[in-house]
């Protein structure tokens, strides 16, 4: 007879071994590592939770000190890996496998990990691709997780960070899993129920509160000119014309100079309420003369923003907020809105080959993906239609038809040249010879070409859905490519028959020069005019400001 | 509709040193003086692989305030952080002794305006650099002995830190506005050689409460406080003009008594709020916060000497 309840009695003896070290649900934080100990045995799947900004730093750091000698061979499985203790995991040998998404600042430390064979990594995913698996067969034994406050029955308020936490917990908990939260104070009724207690094994309170990283504040006094001519182009050549409703932006400054030249430059265009009115957004500081200008209906937050939260709170028409006053984030549910939901992505990349495909791997790291790969592709299960989708269907498809499918706007803005005078466009991805170094099967890919339906850079705008083949796509991209080694090696005859035929727009060709790209055009220049566009509601992180 | 304090006339701290003299001056009145054209440059870059600028990032000249002649000279805080060098600094000694020795000639001037925004002296160049900064504040104090004020004017990217700092400090009126900052240690140098704790550089907040406009101006480092467009820079220098005190011992004297006392009453404090609390000013933390009209009125409740 097979025993069907093996998990349920493995967590039965592993909380009950912890169970003195705990009143009720709480922890003391001294205690944490031996409490870790009895909870976390050889080869479990572990998630510590590290999400895009939300970090359980406490309980990572509690995890480095356990003994590598009774407790090893961990497979870590969460989406972020970006504090230190992540990786001293791996150097101390107390884990082994890896299952991620994104590393930012530690992707120079995990390629050399690799390298030096510290880390046998599983797989690079993007944030939903991961959070199936924790569905499927990546479902944590033990989650670490960060909350801002918890009850003493282990009901949590992740408040404004609540990110990846639910989907976390969801997979473990239903799974017999075990749950630990490290949450900043242990409260007697905490503000809202995100996380229900029942689905909570421990509580630890710790001794600082959890670390968030401001990822997506673009100082409108950094936005320069060539972006914001990058900017005007988007908004004639793309949202003027196929009018997208609902959209996704990257995080560089070209789309945050988009986001400064809504109220000015595109309302000269008339283009409020008929464009970027619905949004899966993080929350820029940058959209806020936007949103007071009326131009946004609603947006859905992956994460929170630090110094937004007063704003959103005061704005629950256009953000997702609890009964208790504040935002609600949601990682997976936003990622799948932005792929499921959006007409449009638009963002910066650094790398861009001949077929469209973009990276944004330099040699000897290894950033992960995060989302924009999601936001960044044609969902092809995709059923609903809408005028933005349609038009751009019809002109991949070259004519229109009862059956012609849509098409996600994907559009890549790039500057011909990044930091340092290198080079954007280039013959082959640096990350193909990453791969080949560290022996990956796949190379890691930001966008694949065939998901690409525009580039923008400030030479113009190469509409890939009019290219008829691959010899097109590459000269449109060499038309584009600028003073690049990839754009002086352009056909010039071709580059000119694609320019009659529209495939290739320059700035004159949309009636907008060059000229008259300048800062005076953004509806904020700088922080503090943020700050007074929120009516004193934005409250900016010290690091950017100039006053 | 765009807020009406975000004002879209051209800001001092975005403009390039050369948009801040032709919007600060009377229209086409700029006459410069060993301009680009000339291709004064420094000869020290090259030995470090970095490009020179033609003007070495100091352009000086004379041109007209409100019908009267004036000498300009400004820092372009963008190009090796405006710092002071052989070149630049000779441009600048130049232009003030020639504004001394000018003196009751028909090419008089009746005010020499300092544009400065500078990190200091450039290091590639510094002891040239350190050179210069001596002469020029001798040059300065020579200036306003003959009878001419010298008057700076802050507000840009770089601040007037280092030499810049002192310079200021000599000048007959100081002009500042929010983003405007003025020190002589800059906030990463005393970081790097007294720790995060002494100074966290990164904590910008910090660093304006410190060395900012609002500050400097309640504190009487800086005389006049403006708004940040270019317009209320010209309106400040235009009013000035005739208010600045004679260069006199007894302005020296009245000046060493103010930081005695200034010493005495707020010495032992750690940051700036601390000083506003003492001296009564209502809410000192929110000082940084307000806007610019809040932070005039205050200043003409309460003069703008402490």
């Amino acid at each position: 007879m097979r025993d069907w309840t093996k998990q349920r009695t493995e967590r039965t003896a592993r909380l009950k071994g912890a169970m003195p070290l705990a009143t009720g649900k709480i922890v003391k934080a001294e205690q944490v590592t031996e409490l870790l100990g009895h909870l976390i045995k050889s080869g479990d799947r572990v998630c510590l939770e590290g999400d895009n900004q939300k970090q359980a730093d406490f309980l990572a750091r509690c995890l480095t000190q356990v003994d590598p000698a009774a407790i090893h061979d961990l497979h870590i499985v969460q989406s972020g890996l970006v504090l230190t203790e992540h990786l001293d995991l791996f150097r101390l040998g107390i884990a082994r496998k890896l299952d991620f998404s994104y590393s930012g600042p530690q992707s120079g430390a995990i390629a050399r990990a690799l390298d030096q064979g510290k880390i046998e990594l599983g797989a690079i995913h993007t944030y939903i691709e991961l959070f199936a698996r924790y569905s499927v067969d990546l479902t944590p034994n033990v989650a670490l997780i960060a909350a801002v406050s918890a009850d003493r029955e282990g009901n949590l308020y992740t408040g404004p960070n609540t990110e990846d936490t639910p989907t976390i917990v969801e997979a473990t908990a239903f799974k017999s899993g075990i749950v630990i939260a490290q949450v900043n104070e242990i409260v007697d009724k905490v503000p809202r129920v995100d996380i229900p207690g029942d689905q909570i094994d421990f509580v630890v309170e710790a001794p600082e509160p959890f670390y968030v990283e401001p990822l997506f504040t673009r100082d409108p006094g950094a936005v320069t000119e060539s972006q914001i001519l990058m900017a005007m182009m988007a908004l004639k050549g793309i949202y003027a014309e196929y009018q997208p409703k609902r959209l996704n932006h990257g995080i560089g400054f070209a789309t945050a100079a988009i986001e400064l030249l809504l109220p000015t430059f595109g309302e000269k265009l008339g283009l409020r309420g008929k464009v970027a009115t619905h949004w899966a957004l993080n929350p820029h500081p940058t959209l806020i003369p936007a949103i007071e200008s009326g131009w946004v209906e609603q947006i859905h937050c992956f994460g929170s923003e630090v110094g937004m939260d007063q704003y959103m709170s005061a704005r629950p028409d256009i953000y997702f907020i609890g009964k208790d006053g504040t935002l609600r984030s949601n990682r997976l549910l936003c990622q799948n809105a932005g792929l499921y939901a959006s007409d449009m992505f638009i963002g910066s990349t650094l790398q861009i080959d001949l077929a469209g495909n973009s990276s944004t791997v330099t040699p000897d790291r290894i950033a992960g993906f995060g989302g924009a790969p999601n936001m960044g592709s044609d969902a092809h299960g995709r059923r609903h239609v809408s005028d933005a989708w349609l038009k751009a269907g019809r002109e991949a498809a070259g004519h229109s038809g009862l059956l012609v499918r849509g098409r996600k706007l994907v559009v890549q803005m790039v500057e011909t040249f990044g930091e340092g005078m290198k080079p954007a466009f280039v013959e082959e991805l640096d990350s193909i010879a990453l791969a080949k170094k560290l022996g990956m099967e796949l190379a890691p890919v930001m966008i694949f070409g065939d998901d690409v339906t525009h580039i923008i850079t400030e030479e113009g705008i190469a509409n890939l859905l009019l290219c008829r083949n691959a010899d097109e796509v590459e000269q449109a991209i060499r038309g584009v490519a600028g003073y690049t080694p990839v754009g002086m090696a352009r056909d010039r005859v071709r580059v000119e028959e694609l320019r009659a035929r529209g495939v290739i727009r320059r700035p004159e060709d949309l009636d907008i020069e060059p000229l008259e790209a300048s800062r005076n055009l953004l509806a904020a220049r700088s922080i503090r005019d943020l700050v007074t566009w929120s009516g004193g509601l934005y409250v900016p992180p010290s690091k950017f400001r100039n006053w | 509709m765009i807020p009406e304090e975000i004002i879209h006339q051209p800001s001092w701290y975005e403009s390039s040193a050369r948009a801040r003299i032709v919007g600060l001056l009377d229209t086409d009145t700029f006459a410069e003086i060993l301009g680009p054209a000339d291709r004064v440059m420094s000869p020290h870059l090259d030995l470090f692989d970095l490009p020179p600028a033609f003007d070495d990032g100091m352009i000086i000249g004379r041109g007209k305030l409100a019908g009267r002649a004036v000498a300009v000279a400004a820092q372009e805080g963008q190009f090796m952080g405006g710092t002071f060098a052989e070149v630049s600094g000779a441009k600048l000694v130049g232009l003030l002794r020639a504004v001394t020795a000018a003196v009751g000639t028909a090419s008089a001037v009746t005010s020499v305006l300092l544009l400065l925004d500078t990190g200091g002296v450039r290091l590639q160049e510094a002891n040239a650099g350190e050179m210069a900064v001596s002469e020029i504040i001798r040059a300065v104090l020579d200036t306003r002995r003959a009878g001419v004020p010298v008057i700076a004017l802050i507000g840009g990217r770089a601040g007037a830190f280092g030499g810049g700092g002192i310079v200021t400090a000599c000048c007959s009126h100081v002009v500042i506005s929010e983003q405007g900052r003025i020190s002589v240690t800059g906030p990463e140098v005393i970081e790097t050689n007294q720790g995060a704790e002494e100074f966290d550089s990164r904590d910008r907040a910090l660093v304006w409460r410190i060395t900012g406009g609002r500050s400097r101006v309640l504190l009487g480092g800086a005389d006049s406080y403006v708004k940040g467009d270019i317009a209320g820079f010209r309106e400040m220098a235009i009013r000035v003009h005739n208010t600045v005190p004679a260069f006199s011992p007894e302005t020296m004297m009245m000046e060493q008594d103010r930081l005695k006392k200034r010493l005495e009453f707020y010495g032992d404090c750690t940051d700036t709020p601390e000083i506003w609390s003492r001296a009564g000013l209502s809410d000192p933390d929110k000082i940084y916060e307000i806007d610019d009209d809040a932070f005039l009125a205050l200043l003409s409740q309460k003069g703008s000497r402490s």
